[in-house]
């Protein structure tokens, strides 16, 4: 072995110390023993002998450091430290050394401490750097140890910072006073000194050279110095002071690094760091926004805000403190809220923004902030007649506040739908209006509408209310055609695959399936009237995805569910979206239809009633296919006859005639066709009459309802030409005892009475006769509109009568109920003037 | 019936029509029983006034205030103003007003018919003759009498 030392110190062999290290391996001999040959170079006069000597052992513990006893590193650690109080060209190898030695694992406890200490203490500054670059893992997780060196590490520490250029050594220096603020360290005294040396950096100012070897980005530098920065609640005080300097910058990407650590830093911080700057910190985030001129730097501010008031909401109050939260917030509420009142400056979105950001950070503050804000909202929408695109988005954010917050009153639920809804139709269709619908309020409203139903904390008035809300919402109004487009796949999906990505909030239930009727339950069927809202309204040119898909299940469900207005909704959306399809589809329709006719033939299936609902809104939206049209409704003249549909049926004519004003009209770009109404009549009419004639005695009522139902919803004129037919059927109507009947032939007769036909002249005295009968009705209703009748008959000559219904009209002028007497007084005062000089 | 003779009253004082009744809901409710008040005891009073084409409400000869109607007694009881003392047409009016609730009110009502006290020069005898039903029933009896009573009650629009 000596003379393997003898070559590698004197001769300058290097490829000796291979060698030696393959000896300490082999076992030839021990590190120790080495270390003793080693002694005449290691305690040589001359620098160089020495470094070499230290240069052989180092480049042996490289090789052989994992065959150490604990006994040996102790040593060797305690040799190496003494050595590096030695001349300086012995520093890098002693360096080596114990680089090799960390990677030990029989470290004994508490060397990494002394080596730190003499690393400090005894190498120069610069090679100090060099070594800790190296080490920088083992050093990190060793650093528990290490806050028994206290002030006098950070000291060091610090020292060995200062006027550090190099990007390479800074990303290092910045790793570890992150990881030494991160761990809680106590900073001590040094704390300003620590701040001072890696703040001075701050904000990152650094182009990386072109074919940079190193490929040291600006973002890694930028964000490892932030973590330093807002790594400790310490250097609040510091820190909180220089961003709002570094705000006052021209330079944006100044600005936008400031926001950006603010953010960060406040995630650490109580209200009692922030309590001395909140003016300042506001003063700089308001300036941010209003004056801005930058997306980026508004929404950074934006987010900043957000962070603050979100920190300063989670602070717990002392009996004595102040409520930070409540000082800050009106701060922010005294420079915005007046904008908002004036909506022709244009700080109005602006400060919209600012007091949503800070909403959005806690329920504490959305509470504060919308109570304060909300009344002169809606004072200022109640006063202006011109909808524009601010008043607009300031119920946008509105209703973002709304829906995000839980706990509010079925009053609420009804004032913010319908504010909401006569918005809707009085804005103006813009793109930006478009925009704040489809992307913020749909989404939010159908969020709403599922918390609600799947969450129990809403009580089922609020439900209720919010549901009958929004069956009328007027999703038609806003179709920038893409943007009605996403809104109409999003809810497809929603309703089909349960998929709520696409909603703000994410407290729902995982099982969510919204065209299935659970149980009992149908708090989540009833959803399916927004589904019809989202999908029945959109323009032909827009599809609707997973047509076939959706189509099938709301079959099903309107088959089968049995709460009325969840299978009614089911009905008129299936409808709304056949209708929609083109006419050379209707196969697939007709092939419904005969699924549904089996149901209602099976007079003991109990699902009949939805059946029916189905067939009659499918009915009702298909005047373009004839084929189908002529089917339903030879159907539906058969089920008159039927025992329990049979009244169900009359009411379904009533249906078929008029316009359903949320699902079949213009405004939904349905098709309707022109003159369905006449053609229907015309065509089904002598069907009816027919069908009267031969029914038995309890079923003419049916027939009677349906006849009137349809005359009803004719146009006036064709009533008046039609009438003549029907005339002997009415006139039988009059005396049928069913007051639905009764009352809906008086009013589509009273019109008619005003230009009589001569059919009606002949048969005057029956009709005087029904009339009068009538006027002694149990309802209200008929006594009255027959009274009127009576009124408008005392224009034809019906001078013979006079008598006698001058007479039966003494009684109705002692009815019990004002409104009859009132008509009564002045039929018979008509009456009176009959036939009477002077009498009109 | 002002053919060509100066009229009585050129330019009367035009007092302003109250309003349309407004509904409640008790009287849209089938089984509540609405007694016969005042208030449509004057709407029946929608009478033409002979020489105006006014009505006599627009000329205050009835009010409100002067109509006093009892459901339960079956009595009513309207005062009238003529527009000025020595009015020819008060008989006139006083006998429309009579016809009227006549032809309007169930036939158990009393009805009293009589001059404002203190508004006319003739007040009593306008009365007695009001008052008397058979004088009443042979006034109509006269056609020219009744064409201008019906004159008056005609709802021709005003």
């Amino acid at each position: 072995m000596l003379s393997l030392v003898e070559e590698y110190v004197s001769g300058l062999q290097d490829s000796k110390a291979k060698d030696t290290a393959k000896g300490v391996k082999d076992g030839e001999f021990t590190v120790l023993q080495l270390v003793e040959a080693l002694g005449l170079s290691l305690t040589s006069s001359q620098p160089h002998t020495r470094a070499r000597g230290v240069q052989l052992l180092s480049e042996v513990l490289q090789e052989c450091y994992g065959g150490l006893t604990e006994r040996e590193v102790e040593v060797l650690i305690a040799f190496y430290e003494n050595r590096l109080k030695d001349h300086y060209v012995i520093t890098p190898p002693v360096l080596q050394g114990l680089r090799a030695l960390t990677k030990c694992t029989a470290l004994p406890p508490g060397s990494a401490v002394s080596m730190l200490r003499s690393l400090f203490q005894d190498v120069h500054v610069q090679v100090r750097l060099a070594f800790v670059k190296q080490n920088c893992v083992f050093l990190c997780d060793s650093f528990t140890e290490l806050k028994g060196l206290g002030a006098d590490f950070v000291f060091g520490f610090v020292q060995s910072m200062d006027g550090e250029r190099d990007p390479r050594n800074l990303l290092l220096a910045f790793q570890i006073a992150k990881s030494i603020v991160h761990r809680g360290y106590d900073l001590g005294k040094f704390t300003e000194e620590l701040f001072e040396v890696t703040s001075c950096y701050f904000p990152i100012d650094f182009s990386p050279p072109p074919n940079d070897p190193h490929g040291i980005t600006r973002e890694e530098l930028i964000l490892t110095l932030r973590d330093v920065l807002a790594g400790t609640p310490q250097f609040a005080e510091f820190l909180l002071p220089l961003i709002i300097e570094k705000l006052d910058s021209d330079v944006q990407s100044a600005k936008l690094d400031s926001l950006q650590t603010l953010t960060a830093c406040v995630s650490q911080y109580e209200h009692k760091d922030l309590a001395e700057f909140l003016e300042g910190l506001w003063a700089s985030l308001r300036r941010e926004v209003f004056q801005t001129s930058s997306e980026k730097i508004e929404s950074a501010g934006l987010a900043a805000l957000t962070a603050l008031t979100s920190c300063l909401s989670r602070s717990v109050l002392n009996s004595d403190s102040e409520d930070s939260l409540c000082i800050f917030l009106d701060l922010v509420l005294k420079d915005c809220k007046h904008h908002l009142c004036e909506p022709d400056l244009k700080l109005v979105w602006p400060s919209a923004k600012l007091l949503q950001a800070a909403c959005s950070a806690s329920n504490r503050a959305s509470h504060i902030i919308v109570t304060a804000v909300v009344p002169s909202i809606i004072e200022q929408y109640n006063n202006r007649t011109q909808m524009n695109a601010s008043v607009m988005c300031w119920f946008c954010f509105w209703f973002c506040f709304f829906s995000g917050s839980v706990g509010f009153s079925v009053e609420e639920v009804v004032l913010t739908c319908s504010s909401l809804q006569r918005i809707a139709e009085q804005v103006q269709d813009t793109e930006e209006t478009g925009r704040c619908f489809h992307d913020i309020i749909i989404p939010r409203l159908l969020s709403l509408a599922l918390q609600s139903v799947s969450l129990i904390c809403f009580s089922q008035n609020i439900v209720r209310a919010f549901f009958m809300r929004f069956v009328w919402f007027p999703f038609w109004v806003f179709h920038v055609s893409r943007l009605a487009e996403k809104t109409a796949s999003r809810a497809v999906s929603l309703f089909l695959d349960g998929d709520v990505s696409f909603l703000p909030d994410n407290s729902f239930p995982s099982d969510i399936q919204l065209l299935k009727q659970k149980g009992d339950s149908w708090s989540q069927s009833q959803m399916v009237c927004l589904l019809m809202g989202c999908v029945c309204s959109l323009p032909r040119s827009v599809e609707v995805p997973q047509m076939d898909q959706l189509l099938l299940q709301l079959e099903e469900l309107s088959c089968t569910c049995s709460h009325p207005p969840s299978y009614t909704s089911a009905a008129k959306c299936f409808a709304g979206l056949v209708n929609k399809r083109a006419p050379g589809q209707f196969v697939c329709t007709l092939l419904l239809v005969f699924r549904v006719y089996s149901v209602l033939d099976s007079e003991s299936s109990s699902v009949r009633t939805q059946a029916f609902t189905l067939m009659i809104w499918v009915r009702v939206m298909l005047h373009v296919v004839y084929i189908v049209f002529h089917c339903v409704s030879l159907k539906l003249f058969s089920l008159l006859d039927d025992a329990d549909l049979g009244p169900m049926a009359a009411d379904g004519f009533s249906l078929l005639m008029s316009d359903s004003s949320d699902v079949l009209n213009r405004s939904c770009h349905a098709d309707v066709r022109i003159m369905y109404r006449q053609r229907f009549f015309s065509e089904n009419s002598a069907k009816l009459v027919q069908g009267f004639n031969a029914a038995p005695q309890e079923k003419k009522p049916n027939y009677l309802k349906a006849l009137s139902n349809i005359v009803n919803k004719l146009p006036k004129q064709v009533q008046v030409t039609e009438l003549p037919a029907l005339l002997s059927l009415l006139l039988e109507a009059l005396s049928c005892p069913d007051q639905g009947v009764q009352l809906s032939t008086l009013s589509c007769l009273e019109p008619v009475l005003i230009d009589p036909p001569a059919a009606l002249i002949q048969q005057l005295e029956a009709l005087v006769n029904r009339l009068l009968a009538l006027t002694s009705s149990r309802a209200m209703n008929v006594r009255i509109v027959s009274l009127r009748c009576i009124h408008a008959v005392s224009r034809f000559p019906v001078l013979p009568f006079r008598a006698r219904v001058l007479r039966a009209l003494a009684r109705p002028l002692d009815d019990k109920k004002r409104l009859v007497r009132d008509e009564a007084v002045q039929a018979r005062s008509e009456w009176f003037l009959l036939g009477s000089p002077g009498g009109s | 019936m002002s053919g060509g003779t100066r009229l009585e009253n050129a330019n009367p004082v035009i007092f302003q029509r109250s309003g349309q009744r407004l509904h409640t809901a008790t009287e849209e409710d089938e089984d509540v029983h609405d007694p016969i008040d005042d208030r449509e005891i004057f709407d029946i009073l929608s009478i033409n006034d002979p020489e105006h084409p006014l009505s006599l409400e627009e000329l205050n000869v009835v009010e409100q205030i002067r109509v006093k109607v009892n459901d339960e007694e079956s009595t009513v009881g309207v005062e009238f103003t003529p527009t000025i003392p020595h009015c020819s047409m008060a008989t006139l009016i006083g006998l429309s007003i009579k016809v009227k609730l006549l032809r309007s009110l169930p036939e158990r009502f009393k009805i009293d018919v009589h001059i404002t006290p203190g508004s006319h020069a003739s007040e009593e005898a306008v009365n007695k003759q009001l008052a008397d039903k058979e004088r009443v029933a042979a006034a109509l009896e006269n056609s020219s009498l009744l064409e201008v009573v019906n004159q008056c009650l005609s709802t021709r629009t005003i």
